[in-house]
């Protein structure tokens, strides 16, 4: 008796065993070693968050407020707003233009040649994106020198590789039916892509390019920051002039924008999925 | 198409010839829609051609081709002696993408919480501030986030290690969000019945059912925070961007090369680490 309750306990179920438990136990605690060794190294003042905090609010309160509306209602920074529009439409079209090459090269299924083309997409894809797009801003602008065109360059690169990935991921997921069914028929690889596979990725790749035209306007309100116009230029002025209402109010008008390209591109998405 | 009309019209029948008209006029309404939609992108391409690259542009300093190649050739060197040093820059931009991802996901909580419909705890109030704290978090850029801080808690890690964090709740708080609303409702009800209070039935009925996924979303946050924590220098949060403004405005172009190097190595360090991690969690 006493044998067989001895043997039930030791029955007792776990979900992971010796080795995997041991190595899941271990891994979070290095995780939360390395994080503590971090807060460490970084020599972060623990003790004075708390009293950071209510900094903030104080900081905010007497320096942010109140915004500096007339400033960004002038015309000039008006004509800013505008430019930076342009050059989010520009470099995203451009962007999304290198990025179906990109998309079409550079998946597994449809690429013209597994050998060579495919890894040579795939690296530039990854490239274009490993790179963030204010690192791009400030290599155009020491190329080029200041201006909008550095910042429509960047903002290219940086959209072929963020739509790049998601048109291969689209057109890898595509129905090879249709495709086998053209080659079969004696289509060449131009006729297969522009026939077999854009009519099945024709609604995705609107949805993504809309999405892109987004995310390109967010960076686009900060690559002036470095020198490739549009608004960043005028937010880096008023930082360095330490004109914090300014700034409050550029930030604001920021946001604003961010905001209605938001409620633009998701309900152009959804008229979009919606004609499906 | 007028063959088609005298078709329905020896038919003799009126209402197919009505019905062919109408198809006909669709079809042209639709192709004049289209054709208007396609000449207002083009107008408005050359317009912002016009506007942003052939006036805007100093093509005087630019020079000619021969000067532009020259200038971007002068990136193509590598500086490899400086690579020991940047070790260190290195490992505190890790740093402080790892820190800013932790505190990142800790104002999660909350915003998830109540930006789930389903568990939000008074829908007028709660439902909307999350929802406003996770678009304000995804649209304000993560240099303007560190400026912000940089204003607050002065120059340093904390700065961007406050500056990813707050950039970083928006996507991860939606995503929780979304996942929180698409639970199984059967395990909540079993909790409640057994009697559990409401951080029970959070903690045993639906923090099971979407860690996996949550856990996703965090280290695809983490990845991308590698690569912002590594700009974040120029704003004066260190790390390897602050390296990377230096030799930049030393005008020691094959550095600037060594950094972006650096920072690619991190980033793909970051996507193996990544992709073991969601191994491990899935």
């Amino acid at each position: 008796m006493a044998g067989s309750a001895g043997r039930a306990t030791a029955l007792q179920w776990r979900r992971f065993r010796f080795p995997q438990s041991l190595i899941g136990h271990g891994a979070w605690i290095a995780v939360l070693a390395f994080l503590a060794f971090s807060v460490d190294h970084l020599e972060i003042p623990l003790e004075r968050i708390p009293d950071m905090l209510g900094r903030m609010w104080q900081v905010l309160a007497s320096r942010y407020y109140p915004p500096d509306l007339a400033y960004i209602l002038d015309r000039d920074y008006l004509d800013y707003v505008v430019e930076t529009i342009q050059m989010a439409y520009l470099g995203a079209l451009f962007g999304l233009l290198l990025s179906v090459l990109l998309g079409w090269f550079g998946s597994f299924n449809m690429t013209p040649s597994r050998r060579f083309v495919y890894p040579v997409a795939r690296l530039f894809t990854m490239g274009f994106r490993a790179v963030h797009e204010m690192i791009w801003a400030i290599l155009f602008v020491s190329i080029l020198g200041f201006g909008m065109l550095p910042g429509v360059l960047a903002l290219t690169f940086f959209c072929a590789g963020f739509a790049g990935k998601l048109f291969a991921e689209e057109i890898e997921a595509i129905d090879m039916g249709p495709v086998e069914a053209m080659r079969a028929a004696g289509a060449n690889l131009f006729q297969t892509v522009v026939f077999g596979v854009f009519p099945q990725v024709r609604v995705a790749f609107t949805g993504i390019s809309i999405y892109t035209w987004d995310v390109a306007f967010r960076a686009a309100t900060v690559v002036g920051f470095v020198g490739a116009g549009g608004m960043g230029w005028y937010l880096k002025r008023a930082v360095l002039q330490i004109e914090t209402e300014r700034v409050a109010a550029i930030i604001l008008s920021i946001v604003a924008l961010v905001i209605v390209s938001e409620i633009v591109s998701a309900y152009a998405r959804d008229r979009v999925m919606r004609m499906k | 198409m007028s063959t088609f009309r005298q078709a329905a019209a020896t038919a003799d029948v009126a209402w197919r010839s009505r019905a062919a008209d109408q198809v006909l006029d669709s079809r042209r309404r639709r192709r004049y829609r289209v054709s208007t939609f396609v000449m207002v992108l083009v107008v408005l391409v050359v317009w912002s051609v016009q506007v942003t690259i052939i006036d805007d542009t100093d093509w005087e300093r630019m020079g000619s081709l021969q000067s532009v190649l020259a200038a971007a050739g002068e990136f193509l060197a590598v500086d490899w002696a400086l690579f020991p040093s940047l070790a260190g820059p290195a490992v505190e931009t890790l740093m402080i993408a790892c820190l800013g991802t932790l505190l990142g996901v800790v104002i999660c909580v909350p915003a998830a919480w109540f930006g789930a419909l389903n568990i939000t705890p008074y829908k007028p109030v709660t439902y909307p501030l999350a929802r406003l704290m996770m678009t304000l978090s995804r649209s304000i850029h993560e240099i303007v986030w560190a400026l912000f801080f940089v204003a607050v808690v002065g120059l340093g890690p904390l700065a961007g290690i406050f500056a990813i964090a707050v950039r970083s709740v928006g996507f991860i708080a939606k995503m929780s969000a979304e996942a929180i609303e698409d639970i199984d409702h059967g395990p909540v009800e079993a909790i409640r019945a057994v009697g559990g209070n409401g951080f029970q039935v959070m903690l045993y009925a639906i923090l099971p059912q979407v860690l996996p996924q949550v856990l996703g979303v965090i280290i695809f946050e983490w990845e991308i925070n590698i690569r912002r924590s590594a700009i974040l220098g120029l704003v004066g949060a260190g790390g390897l961007g602050l390296v990377f403004f230096r030799q930049l405005n030393t005008f020691n172009f094959a550095g600037v090369t060594a950094v972006i190097i650096a920072i690619l190595a991190l980033i793909l360090l970051g996507e193996v680490l990544s992709y073991f991690a969601r191994k491990a969690v899935i």
